[in-house]
């Protein structure tokens, strides 16, 4: 096995401490209060809180699996009309945050609360991460071995769990824990739809008691829950497949139930994104608030330019650590990525407050910069560009490189010239799903950014703040629009992949 | 209780003692850094004033008051921050408490009533709220005398409350340094099975509007806020208050502290305290002017005809045994 570039190791190491960071911080908090810690994660309370934040999170795990699954195999593997069209709609609600679509819910109907609306709510803002993932990996599924199987007589489910399954297990695996550990860390949804969950109590914490031992104590929880997550997920996947995009392949005929599968898309459309963009448009409409252009657009290009700068770095970092994991895997390669991975079902607040600690006290130079706040993402969502990034790392198989190497081509060389070419739609997807998470993000924002930048989140959080409902239409609006951006590169990187199997 | 504040005036004390000497001059500066716990909408238009009329460059940090004060903790004495203005008493107590601000001098602390500001002199109050019952005219047609009425089964479903909400906590430990642990803790226990709970005062007052819920409690100017929105003749709620002294009409109050002293830091309170800045708030905010003399916006009860209970804002400071009681009910 060859070693990796040192550039590769020095890369993957930085990222991976930087996610230490805000462990390091949880440590600090509960060693100065161990006892009070011990006492709060004692209490009864805490077990209800891990009963409903379990629940949420496998229901809503299991449900965003099977619908990204059916719509990545309807988009992908049958002959859905207007296939273009309904991808996009699977991908849009990757553009609304999620408090926005609880908010939108919630206006119209004021029930609408508590653990079904969490599920319904989240499944729905989630699903489209595991379309993306598992459309991804289906075309690149060997079909002939599924018509062997079916000339051998097995049922098209059978086929399905015992052929294709198999082939788009990591990428579902992959996908659900993305899922997974967005609901472990998600507040604003739960919060406007009044569920209690670990995140929704850490919160409170802060926020009504100024309790930074509690807090602590109750996210060391969550990121035991990530670790146990990530293990499930390890177990179950497999090795990173190098598989070349099949060729032309035959689409299964829907027949009678295409108009069924349509209307399936539809409705979760309507209620993913054309819902929520009608509701805010309402807003637009409603009440005498109004807010500028100027504040629009210096809100928009902060936005863009923080979106944009994140994306590039996270981007190249989670090309760093893919590299090294998918072509130089090693146990040390894994226990970096595992960390990596490790702190991403913290709530952003504690992210955001790990940050402030160190920053005011060790590294006031960059404190209240855009550098910190980059680095605070760069923590917060490096696994969600990971998780799209490996796959194509895999796609130059080892004999290739070792013909490019055979031909004069150095290590270094052979990565420029071959790998990140091939890869390179998929660095660009991982990068425009970096700077959608990045435009959505509100906690860490606000405590981090530099005085007076407003993004359009944050000025959108003002707004709703003081029920400037009217006021805060256009930011919604805005970043939504923003945020179709990447999904929908995030999408055209799908479809073209489909396109060549169609 | 009176122990941990003696400690805490020691602590300022020791300081200020330490810190700048004893009569120290106080620093000249003209820029100053605000972490700014109300809405940058409301604030700025009378930073941008303060700053024309003094040559004093201010730059603002705009969050929650309950972020900012998490963040003023984690930097502690490195904290770029030279004033604090938070939306409410438990805020600025939380820092005060772990002895990140200054005492304030007399000719600040002075101008407001003491009820309204840190008995400690770390912080003083800005601009009042008062508690109110938010209701539906239509189907509350007989005020309910006190909010312990509200616990009686007549109201299940019909009343919203925000358990979670830095106001209401504060409603809820004036009660129980009025009335005591236990009959709070019983009204607690019958709010959770006859209120409907929201994140948000302003979340209430829309279900009330919509017919969802017959009342709510909240702080007043949120409805004054909902009618500047909409126009006064679509409001379909009203607000009143319960009978004298009662907890259910507390006034609390947003206030200011100086974390590092400064000449800028005090002309920019004094501010906040002056004619122009106490009219501001009560003209943009219908919040109460805290400081005695200052006009009142016409349609406002004035604040000393609010049947209000008789609590000292600094005595709202075991937040924690709220908390407590508040999760022993099962509303949080």
């Amino acid at each position: 096995m060859q070693k990796p570039p040192v550039a590769l190791i020095a890369m993957g190491v930085f990222a991976a401490l930087a996610s230490l960071v805000p462990l390091g911080y949880l440590l600090i908090r509960l060693g100065s209060g161990f006892d009070k810690a011990l006492a709060e994660l004692s209490r009864p309370r805490t077990f209800e809180l891990l009963g409903n934040t379990l629940l949420l999170t496998v229901s809503v795990t299991i449900t965003a699996i099977v619908i990204g699954l059916f719509q990545a195999w309807l988009v992908t593997r049958s002959n859905l009309p207007f296939a273009g069209f309904f991808a996009v709609l699977g991908t849009l609600p990757l553009a609304i945050p999620s408090y926005v679509l609880a908010l939108s819910y919630t206006s119209m109907f004021s029930w609408f609360s508590g653990f079904f609306a969490s599920w319904i709510t989240l499944s729905l803002a989630t699903a489209p991460y595991v379309f993306l993932g598992v459309s991804a990996a289906l075309v690149r599924v060997d079909t002939s071995q599924e018509e062997v199987a079916r000339s051998l007589g097995l049922s098209r489910f059978r086929v399905f769990t015992k052929v294709t399954w198999p082939q788009i297990k990591t990428a579902a695996t992959a996908s659900g824990l993305l899922v997974a550990l967005y609901t472990l860390s998600e507040f604003g949804a739960v919060s406007i739809l009044r569920y209690d969950t670990f995140t929704r109590a850490i919160y409170n914490a802060y926020r009504g008691s100024f309790d930074r031992t509690a807090a602590a104590s109750l996210a060391v929880v969550l990121v035991l829950l990530t670790l146990i997550a990530l293990y499930f997920e390890r177990r179950v996947r497999n090795r990173y497949l190098s598989v070349e995009a099949s060729g032309r392949r035959n689409l299964v005929e829907l027949g009678n139930w295409k108009v069924l599968a349509m209307t399936m898309f539809g409705v979760l459309g309507l209620f993913g994104a054309g819902f929520p963009i009608a509701a805010l448009t309402g807003w637009a409409f409603v009440g005498s608030s109004r807010s500028t252009w100027g504040e629009l657009l210096s809100a928009l290009g902060s936005s863009l330019s923080l979106a944009l700068l994140a994306g590039v770095v996270i981007g190249i970092f989670a090309t760093a650590v893919a590299l090294w994991n998918v072509r130089y895997g090693s146990r040390f390669s894994s226990l970096i990525e595992t960390t990596v991975w490790s702190s991403h079902a913290l709530p952003a607040i504690v992210v955001g407050l790990a940050l402030v600690f160190v920053g005011a006290n060790l590294t006031p130079w960059i404190y209240q910069t855009v550098w910190l706040l980059v680095f605070a993402y760069l923590i917060l969502f490096l696994p969600n560009a990971l998780s799209v990034i490996a796959t194509p790392m895999g796609q130059v198989s080892r004999g290739q490189e070792q013909v490019a190497r055979s031909l004069g081509l150095s290590q270094v060389g052979a990565i420029f010239k071959l790998v990140i070419p091939v890869a390179t739609p998929g660095i660009l997807a991982g990068m425009a799903l970096a700077s959608l998470t990045v435009l959505k993000e509100l906690p860490a924002t606000l405590l981090l950014r530099p005085n007076e930048v407003d993004t359009l989140a944050t000025k959108l959080w003002s707004a709703t703040e003081t029920l400037s409902y009217a006021q805060a239409a256009p930011y919604a609006l805005a970043l939504i629009i923003i945020a179709g951006v990447p999904a929908l590169a995030l999408n055209a990187q799908a479809r073209k992949l489909a396109s060549e199997v169609r | 209780m009176r122990i941990s504040r003696a400690i805490a005036a020691a602590l300022v004390a020791v300081t200020t003692l330490t810190g700048c000497g004893v009569q120290a001059p106080v620093e000249e500066k003209n820029s100053i850094v605000v972490y700014a716990g109300r809405s940058e909408e409301l604030v700025r238009p009378l930073i941008d004033q303060f700053e024309e009329e003094t040559g004093i460059s201010v730059e603002v940090r705009y969050a929650g008051s309950a972020e900012l004060a998490a963040q003023l903790l984690e930097e502690g004495k490195n904290s770029p921050a030279d004033v604090f203005f938070a939306q409410d008493a438990g805020a600025l107590g939380a820092i005060a408490k772990a002895g990140l601000l200054t005492k304030l001098p007399s000719e600040i602390y002075d101008l407001v009533p003491t009820s309204y500001s840190a008995a400690d002199g770390s912080w003083v109050g800005v601009s009042g709220r008062v508690r109110v019952l938010n209701y539906n005219p239509e189907t509350v047609t007989q005020l309910p005398a006190s909010v312990y009425d509200l616990a009686d089964p007549s109201w299940k479903g019909r009343i919203g409350i925000a358990p979670t909400n830095a106001s209401f906590q504060a409603f809820v430990t004036a009660m129980r340094v009025l009335d005591g642990d236990e009959k709070t803790l019983v009204w607690l226990e019958a709010m959770k099975q006859n209120a409907v709970l929201f994140e948000k005062n302003g979340a209430i007052l829309e279900a009330v509007e919509a017919g969802q819920i017959d009342a709510g409690l909240i702080n007043h100017y949120y409805w004054f806020a909902r009618a500047q929105e909409v126009g006064l003749e679509n409001m379909k709620s009203a607000l009143g208050q319960f009978r004298a002294s009662d907890a259910g009409n507390l006034i609390n109050a947003a206030g200011v502290g100086i974390l590092k002293d400064s000449t800028a830091a005090r002309k920019f309170v004094e501010y906040l305290l002056s004619e122009t800045g106490q009219a501001y708030f009560a003209e943009e905010t219908r919040e109460y002017p805290l400081v005695e003399g200052v006009k009142m916006v016409d349609d406002l009860t004035p604040l000393s005809e609010i049947p209000a209970p008789n609590v000292d804002l600094s005595d709202l400071d075991t937040l924690d045994q709220t908390l407590e009681l508040i999760r022993q009910a099962g509303l949080i």
